[in-house]
């Protein structure tokens, strides 16, 4: 289990401790309580909403379904339009859905979301989420507030105290943001949200404007949300590195649904086991004849008797492919896995989306319809 | 919730709104002068103007301009701040946040305009000082009289401003709509409610007569119309509860067309 210790307990302890933490600001610890309770963190099923009507109108979710484990870290992916802001926004009551429900720590957020709100906070629009006229601590203050959490109490001072401290922010704690760079300002949404003690936190597009530095700074702090706070972070970005280096779980949208809900490492892997770049000494025609029928090389280039393409195997036939190269007369010359990352999946989940489609739960990958009318 | 943590969540969410308040206003003090010195030049022009031209009719008539400013600045204060402040949010990206409490909306924006409600008769009061020390006039400020009519008759202008709260989250851009109810609120401060009793239902008039005869005449409250008391309460609970429901209605449109952070 690991450390979650500085969220102020019930019992109103004189110091934030470690340990064990029960929150003021309801029933449910704000740390990683494992998976006790048995439920997902959060569990989103079937939301649809649709923008306006007739020809014109918008379909923004088309039945997406996913759940997310008690303080893990999964990420939503997807290019613009692709209804990642509409899904978290109805997740958090914000968006009201046409069809769907969810639930945050078992707590419906349509039906009861006053409620939810005790388990959840979102740090949403980045540096938009603060009042800049107000210091980082004056703000911190007030969100705690706005949860119905005392900040004057001696545990809460020094909960907030620790906020600034590891966001880098406590030598600035008492001067206004409007002076503040965007990552000083984004790191203030962050404490703010944090300030909330909610178990389940939402994070859209933490990084967007930040410098390098900065990205990986906040990066690392999102990390430790789940490793030593236990929280539940889900997160949307754009930025993949951050994605890759951070979540647990990924979420794929592409026009209103998702086309892949799987970890990290199997979306990344899904790719390379079976993607593979050749190098052989005969001609594209000779190649392209070898193969026919069988497998589909792809990138032919022809140089001074040689020919490299790339091909992707189904799995189990990796000897079919070589066999095949070999019976042709191919000399295979050179043979490697190709290595995409996780960008280089989501580009290819993404594109596939064009001509084939199917909703994806945890563990798969799919594919939008062509109809998906947007 | 027990009783005592529901009092005590409200308790600290007060403070905490009265202060970002407080302190927003002070950061932005030339704004908050501004407009407190644009009313008191408008009044001190139509005085020293009005001496000049009518010096009799100005006299005839200053208690009932005086009271007239000091509820059109009150009124103006307690039912504009909430939409503003509803559309400044939104601007500044915070008005999800406030949503997202689990105190609930509806409670933050009443507390909201509870704070907005003392800061307005703060500025009323400071505008009425200095009218009463630019004009030499006297007026009967019997609390009595001036807190509970004064209050219901802000109650009617807050009922409206929560339409209008309501209208800015959907709506976004809603000037034209303030202007017209600036105006119509200007008009019905001057209403003549003993002519057309009708004029009785509508946001300030009724009220704005009864203070004019608490403050101007002296006329102690229990010596006020009981009936126009009466019909006083109704229509302050009444455009309160009508303007929170449709404030509820438009706030919830605003979520169903993804529009309530948007601006």
């Amino acid at each position: 289990m690991s450390v979650r210790a500085v969220v102020p307990t019930a019992n109103v302890s004189p110091v934030p401790t470690l340990g064990t933490a029960v929150n003021t600001n309801g029933t449910v610890p704000p740390a990683a309580d494992g998976n006790a309770g048995g439920m997902p963190a959060v569990s989103v099923e079937n939301l649809h909403k649709r923008y306006g009507s007739g020809g014109s109108a918008v379909v923004a979710l088309d039945g997406v379904s996913f759940d997310v484990e008690r303080g893990s870290v999964v990420g939503l992916l997807g290019p613009n339009g692709a209804g990642k802001t509409s899904a978290l926004k109805s997740a958090l009551g914000l968006l009201l859905p046409d069809e769907g429900s969810v639930s945050v720590m078992g707590v419906d957020v349509g039906g009861d979301p006053e409620r939810a709100y005790r388990h959840v906070g979102a740090m949403l629009e980045g540096a938009r989420n603060v009042y800049w006229r107000l210091t980082p601590r004056e703000n911190i203050r007030f969100f705690a507030s706005l949860q119905g959490l005392d900040p004057r109490t001696e545990a809460r001072r020094a909960y907030h105290d620790h906020l600034l401290e590891t966001l880098d922010l406590a030598d600035r704690a008492d001067d206004s943001l409007n002076d503040f760079s965007q990552g000083m300002k984004q790191k203030v949404a962050l404490a703010c949200t944090l300030a909330r003690e909610t178990p389940v936190v939402f994070l859209d597009e933490p990084t967007l404007g930040l410098d390098v530095e900065a990205t990986r700074n906040l990066r690392d702090r999102v990390r430790a949300l789940a490793d030593e706070e236990g929280r539940t972070v889900v997160l949307s970005s754009h930025d993949m590195d951050v994605v890759q280096a951070v979540c647990d779980r990924v979420v794929i949208m592409n026009e209103g649904r998702i086309v892949a809900d799987d970890d990290v490492d199997s979306l990344v892997g899904l790719f390379r086991t079976r993607e593979y770049a050749v190098t052989v000494d005969g001609t594209a025609a000779e190649v392209r004849g070898a193969l026919d029928g069988a497998f589909d090389p792809v990138g032919l280039r022809e140089t001074a008797e040689r020919t490299t393409f790339e091909v992707t195997v189904p799995d189990g036939r990796f000897y079919d492919l070589t066999d095949a190269l070999r019976g042709a007369g191919l000399e295979v010359l050179s043979l490697s896995t190709v290595e995409p990352d996780l960008e280089e999946a989501f580009l290819r989940l993404t594109d596939r989306g064009e001509s084939d489609g199917r909703r994806g739960r945890a563990g798969t990958w799919s594919a939008p319809t062509p109809e998906a009318d947007r | 919730m027990s009783a005592s943590g529901w009092l005590t969540e409200t308790a600290v969410l007060a403070r905490a709104v009265a202060y970002k308040s407080l302190v927003l206003r002070v950061r932005y003090a030339f704004n908050t002068v501004t407009s407190l010195f644009t009313i008191y030049v408008f009044f001190a022009l139509l005085f020293f103007g009005g001496r000049e031209i009518a010096p009799q009719a100005i006299d005839d008539s200053l208690t009932g301009i005086i009271v007239g400013f000091f509820l059109i600045l009150t009124a103006t204060v307690a039912y504009a701040d909430l939409s503003w402040e509803l559309i400044r949010e939104a601007q500044w990206g915070t008005l999800e946040q406030l949503y997202m409490s689990p105190l609930g909306f509806g409670r933050v924006v009443t507390i909201k305009t509870a704070v907005n409600l003392l800061v307005a008769f703060g500025f009323g009061g400071v505008l009425l000082g200095a009218m009463l020390v630019t004009t030499g006039e006297t007026l009967v400020l019997d609390p009595l009289v001036v807190l509970p009519v004064g209050f219901l008759t802000i109650c009617t202008a807050v009922g409206v401003g929560y339409v209008l709260g309501g209208l800015a989250l959907v709506f976004k851009r809603i000037e034209n709509v303030f202007q017209i109810v600036q105006f119509s609120f200007v008009g019905l401060v001057a209403a003549p409610v003993d002519q057309f009793p009708l004029l009785k239902l509508l946001p300030l008039a009724l009220g704005s007569d009864l203070l004019r005869d608490g403050m101007g005449r002296g006329t102690p409250l229990w010596d006020l119309p009981t009936a126009d008391l009466a019909l006083l309460i109704v229509t302050a609970v009444g455009y309160l509860v009508v303007g929170y429901a449709l404030f509820g209605l438009l706030s919830r449109k605003a979520r169903a067309d993804g529009k309530l952070g948007k601006y």
